[in-house]
């Protein structure tokens, strides 16, 4: 299911190792440190499959895909604020807009600095106020946070 | 109780207020550059003059946690004192990071070398694995596994052993602690360095830190490490009180002294205790 996810920002591919439902960057180098035991986390977390038909991306993803693809969304720092706490994208926040203008198509956000805040839906901006359905962003931290000192 | 040991140490039992301190992610950005974006915002930082890559927050019209640069990963918020062990490390080469959650440490020592990192417990892994996903570290291995049932061999170990903490952590910690507790957490103690030390090759160093006060869960450690191993006591060059040498009326080894402790109203952190290691 990653690859998929991956095709719908670039062609090229992603080498990967499965842990359990998790993905995480192939890397023969750290591989040469593993113990002789299962391991919990290999490196860099690239994302993980639900339950039900989906695959959750991490946010090293997308960070890697903001190097390897052009379907992003530059935001103001407005736009940022406000994409970090789960708001769609409107036309006020958007710097400028690269790749492909395909509706339906999913698109990176990046800031002013070209750093990955999450990501969205392309729906458009022709006459529309809204830009970009927001799907994930980074606030979610904040949210992992408070639930795991919770615990 | 704990009043007049700590007199008997030198030490004391105040309050301090602290400075919320925060480390600069360097794999990320330069303290400079995280400067310029937080004073953007009107966070008002202040360096640590004993750390490299440290600021202390002097002022914030807002919760830092929620701010973009946090979310991020550009820095993690992290006490002065918790930050010494990595930088007195200075890892060289993969080092295993023995009692490694929540993830300060490992962290930071991620932006050094590759670290191995165990914990055996699973609530306060999943806050481990947040925080390198937060931070983008990508050369760190996390297994929930007991420390001690690891048998590869390492150079750099860094122990941040459990210990039973200190009054400048939480409010009621004087109510809450009595010296069986600190006998109980003493044995565990000794019981871990001696599988560090177990685990270490030639030459190979041992970082061991303990955020308590308690010479039993300190200096004892290490000069039962020092009785029982082949390993002797480094220099370190960090603010804080030499070791005790002479405590309750025990005699130590004379190179405790290259021991660090950290009394709260002498550093302005929470109090800690530090020691390195070398095999021989």
């Amino acid at each position: 299911m990653l690859d998929t996810f991956v095709s719908k920002f670039t062609d090229k591919k992603i080498k990967f190792i499965k842990i359990g439902i998790r993905y995480f960057l192939d890397n023969k180098e750290l591989e040469k440190n593993r113990l002789d035991v299962k391991e919990k986390f290999f490196g860099l977390l690239l994302g993980h499959d639900e339950e039900v038909d989906k695959f959750t991306p991490s946010f090293g993803l997308l960070d890697l895909l903001s190097k390897m693809s052009n379907e992003k969304i530059f935001v103001k720092d407005i736009g940022e604020m406000d994409f970090l706490y789960g708001k769609h994208l409107r036309v006020r926040h958007v710097l400028r807009i690269e790749g492909e203008k395909k509706i339906g198509f999913l698109k990176l956000v990046q800031n002013e600095h070209d750093e990955n805040i999450g990501y969205g839906k392309y729906v458009g901006e022709e006459g529309k106020i809204q830009v970009l359905k927001h799907r994930m962003d980074r606030g979610i931290f904040l949210k992992r946070d408070k639930e795991k000192v919770m615990h | 109780m704990f009043k007049a040991r700590y007199k008997e140490m030198g030490g004391d039992l105040k309050v301090v207020k602290l400075n919320r301190c925060i480390r600069v992610n360097t794999k990320k950005i330069s303290p400079d550059g995280l400067k310029a974006r937080l004073e953007k915002r009107r966070v008002v930082l202040e360096k640590v003059p004993f750390l490299k890559n440290a600021f202390y927050i002097k002022s914030s019209k807002f919760n830092l946690v929620s701010c973009p640069e946090y979310l991020l990963g550009l820095f993690y918020i992290q006490e002065a004192a918790t930050q010494v062990p990595a930088e007195i490390m200075s890892p060289k080469g993969l080092v295993l990071d023995a009692c490694a959650a929540p993830g300060g440490k490992t962290t930071q020592l991620a932006e050094y070398c590759d670290v191995i990192a165990v914990d055996n417990k699973a609530d306060r892994l999943s806050i481990l694995e947040n925080n390198l996903e937060r931070l983008g570290v990508d050369n760190c291995i996390a297994y929930l596994i007991d420390f001690r049932s690891v048998q590869n061999k390492f150079n750099y170990i860094l122990l941040d052993a459990p210990c039973s903490g200190n009054f400048m952590l939480e409010n009621n910690w004087l109510r809450k602690n009595n010296l069986k507790r600190v006998e109980e957490r003493s044995e565990l103690q000794k019981e871990l360095i001696g599988h560090a030390i177990s685990l270490l090759n030639k030459d190979g160093v041992l970082v061991y830190s303990t955020c308590s006060l308690e010479p039993e869960e300190d200096e004892f450690v290490i000069q039962f490490a020092l009785d029982n191993f082949d390993v002797k006591l480094e220099k370190i060059n960090c603010i804080g009180d030499d070791g005790l040498t002479n405590i309750f009326g025990k005699n130590l080894d004379p190179s405790m002294k290259f021991c660090k402790r950290f009394w709260p109203h002498k550093t302005n952190t929470i109090g800690f205790f530090i020691a390195r290691l070398r095999k021989c």
